[in-house]
């Protein structure tokens, strides 16, 4: 821990109404309203139950920071690489058909706002700016539950001794597992199909110099941004693996629905190491050494998901109120975490001004995030979830492989003319879609990713 | 040729090896329960046994599963999984349970 930092761990916090408000969980979201808070002169108690910001987080993953860069200075922050190229892959069991973006434009500042990181440092550093800016912090203290006044909510319990702490204000930011929302019947436990479980390892190379350099044809600190989905990814679940570079060392893993995961004949882990084996994948990962396992639920439930999230007394905001957007292409939660928790900041620091906590007094929080783009791609894509249902096995295990062997045949080497290639290549696809009025439907149904 | 190439070397710990990668604490006392064994003697399919990434839930010959809790990873997902809403998931005591360096 760096030493500016001031965490203060007391054995009996008597904190009672020294606070304006109280942050439940110093991830992105909750430190992004903290830092918003203390900016506009509330003193703000920011409560996480790990012994540092960042130390029961787990990721992907790729940090975007459109929001972050607006809240504070963003030179030191410990960012891994920039993403230079993203590329996605369908599997097959043995095939891979990818396609690879590498814009010139994201070499250049500020690279289109994507950043790898590791969540133990970079939460750590993102809490500091919050406390910098006068908030105080409290590690490894669990909030247990909500005070409430009537109907009002007027603090937490925690698990300290005498640990009750009141504020007028209270933020909740406990990510997807929210105990104490849900505990206070502030929001439903979401269903198993509407959440995801992520396996994922951090790799180390013996040889370390230059070596993701080589590997990911990168230079500097640039990094790349894979992902992977169909049958050689996951099975035919719901899902997708992917593959990160960080500074020295990459992070692997594996995300799908824990509906699917019950379903499946192979646990998480084991699907991890398929994923790693993958004759795709392998090569990437060549001799390098597990340093870290970890794992993690994704809330994907999306738009239809998002609970009520302003109460007398309380906002909910990031992974809590279910803000990820994850549908295949994109995997967003970290600026949606960052841009609600700046919202709800915005908000409670307006109402606090006015000395009212009501509900109505905090509705500011969801109206600006509904013009945000959180909301906006949320409900953007809600349609997305149910068209991919419905079209699984197609998408997941016989368009990879059609792909492949569309590849394949286009660039066969025989004695035949290129046209017989191209023709067996489009009925390679075709055969798969149905048809042209298969494919048709396909474009149809799928036309918003583009329009 | 006729098969893939071997793919190279690329290590699959077991579960034992992967978990040293991770840090526990002190665990102190199981932040995991169920609810009503009778349900889990009953429950046919044990979704809680299958989504653990960290093999902590084991199938028990009594029909409840057992329950590893110093390897959680708290990842939740068992929670997440059971349908008759019998996984009694609490945080470990403070300063407790998992600690990531990297996440
Ligand atoms: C495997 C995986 C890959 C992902 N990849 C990406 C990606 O590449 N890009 C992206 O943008 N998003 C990604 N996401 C989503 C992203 O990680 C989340 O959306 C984001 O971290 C949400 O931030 P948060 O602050 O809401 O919650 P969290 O980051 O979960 O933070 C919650 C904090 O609250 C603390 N806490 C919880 N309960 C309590 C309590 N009762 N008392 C005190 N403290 C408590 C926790 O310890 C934690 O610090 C990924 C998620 C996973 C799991
Ligand atoms: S915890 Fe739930 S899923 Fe697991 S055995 Fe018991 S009832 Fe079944
Ligand atoms: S929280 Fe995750 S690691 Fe822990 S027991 Fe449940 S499924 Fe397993």
């Amino acid at each position: 821990m760096s030493p500016e930092l001031e965490t203060d761990t007391p054995d009996e916090p008597n904190y009672d109404d020294e606070f304006d408000a109280i942050v439940v969980g110093a991830g992105l979201a909750g430190s992004a309203a903290a830092l918003t808070m203390a900016n506009r002169g509330l003193e703000v108690l920011l409560v996480e139950r790990g012994t540092s910001p960042g130390a029961k987080n787990v990721f992907g993953g790729v940090l975007y920071t459109p929001t972050i860069r607006e809240l504070t200075d963003f030179e030191d922050a410990p960012l891994e690489r920039y993403v230079a190229e993203r590329r996605f892959s369908m599997l097959s069991d043995e095939d891979e058909t990818a396609v690879s973006l590498r814009p010139g434009e994201w070499h250049r500042e500020p690279h289109n706002d994507s950043y790898t990181v590791l969540r133990g440092e970079f939460d750590e550093w993102f809490a500091e700016q919050a406390v910098a800016n006068g908030a105080t912090l409290v590690t490894e203290t669990t909030v247990t539950g909500l005070v409430r006044e009537r109907d009002r909510i007027v603090g937490v319990e925690t698990d300290r001794p005498d640990g009750t702490i009141r504020a007028p204000y209270v933020v909740l930011a406990e990510g997807g597992n929210s105990l104490v929302s849900e505990g206070a019947n502030l929001k439903e436990t979401e269903s198993r199909e509407n959440v995801a479980v992520a396996a994922k390892e951090v790799l180390e190379f013996p040889e370390r110099d230059g070596v993701i350099e080589d590997r990911f044809r990168l230079v500097d600190d640039a990094g790349v941004s894979y992902h992977y989905f169909g049958e050689g990814a996951v099975g035919d679940a719901f899902g997708g693996g992917f593959v990160y570079t960080n500074e020295d060392t990459v992070s692997v893993g594996v995300a799908y629905r824990i509906e699917d995961a019950v379903a499946a004949d192979q646990s998480p882990e084991e699907t991890l190491n398929a994923f790693k084996t993958h004759p795709a994948v392998a090569p990437l990962l060549r001799n390098a050494r597990t340093v870290e396992y970890s794992a993690k639920t994704i809330p994907e439930g999306g738009a239809e998901s998002i609970p009520e999230l302003v109460h007398d007394g309380a906002v909910i905001v990031g992974d809590a109120a279910g803000l990820v957007l994850n549908n295949g292409v994109h995997l967003e939660g970290t600026n949606m975490a960052v841009e609600s928790g700046y919202h709800a900041g915005t908000a409670i620091a307006r109402a606090a001004e006015r000395d009212r906590t009501g509900a109505d007094a905090l509705r500011a929080y969801p109206d600006a995030l509904e013009q945000s783009f959180v909301v906006q791609n949320l409900e953007r894509y809600a349609w997305m979830m149910d068209a991919v249902e419905e079209d699984r096995d197609l998408l997941f295990e016989d368009l990879p492989r059609a792909f492949a062997d569309a590849g394949t045949e286009y660039f066969r080497m025989d004695r035949n003319p290129k046209e017989v290639h191209a023709e067996n290549a489009k009925h390679a696809v075709l055969d798969a879609l149905g048809g042209w009025t298969g494919a048709a439907k396909l474009a149809f149904r799928y036309r918003k990713m583009v329009t | 040729m006729s098969a893939q190439p071997q793919t190279p070397d690329v290590t699959n710990d077991s579960m034992e090896d992967r978990l040293y990668t991770v840090k526990y604490d002190d665990p102190g006392e199981s932040h995991l329960d169920v609810k009503v064994p009778d349900i889990c003697a009953e429950c046919e399919t044990n979704d809680c046994v299958k989504v653990c990434p960290a093999n902590v839930w084991r199938e028990g010959e009594d029909g409840v599963p057992h329950i590893a809790y110093e390897n959680c990873l708290e990842c939740s997902s068992c929670r997440f999984a059971c349908q008759y809403d019998n996984v009694v998931w609490e945080y470990p005591e403070t300063g407790g349970g998992v600690t990531f360096k990297h996440g």
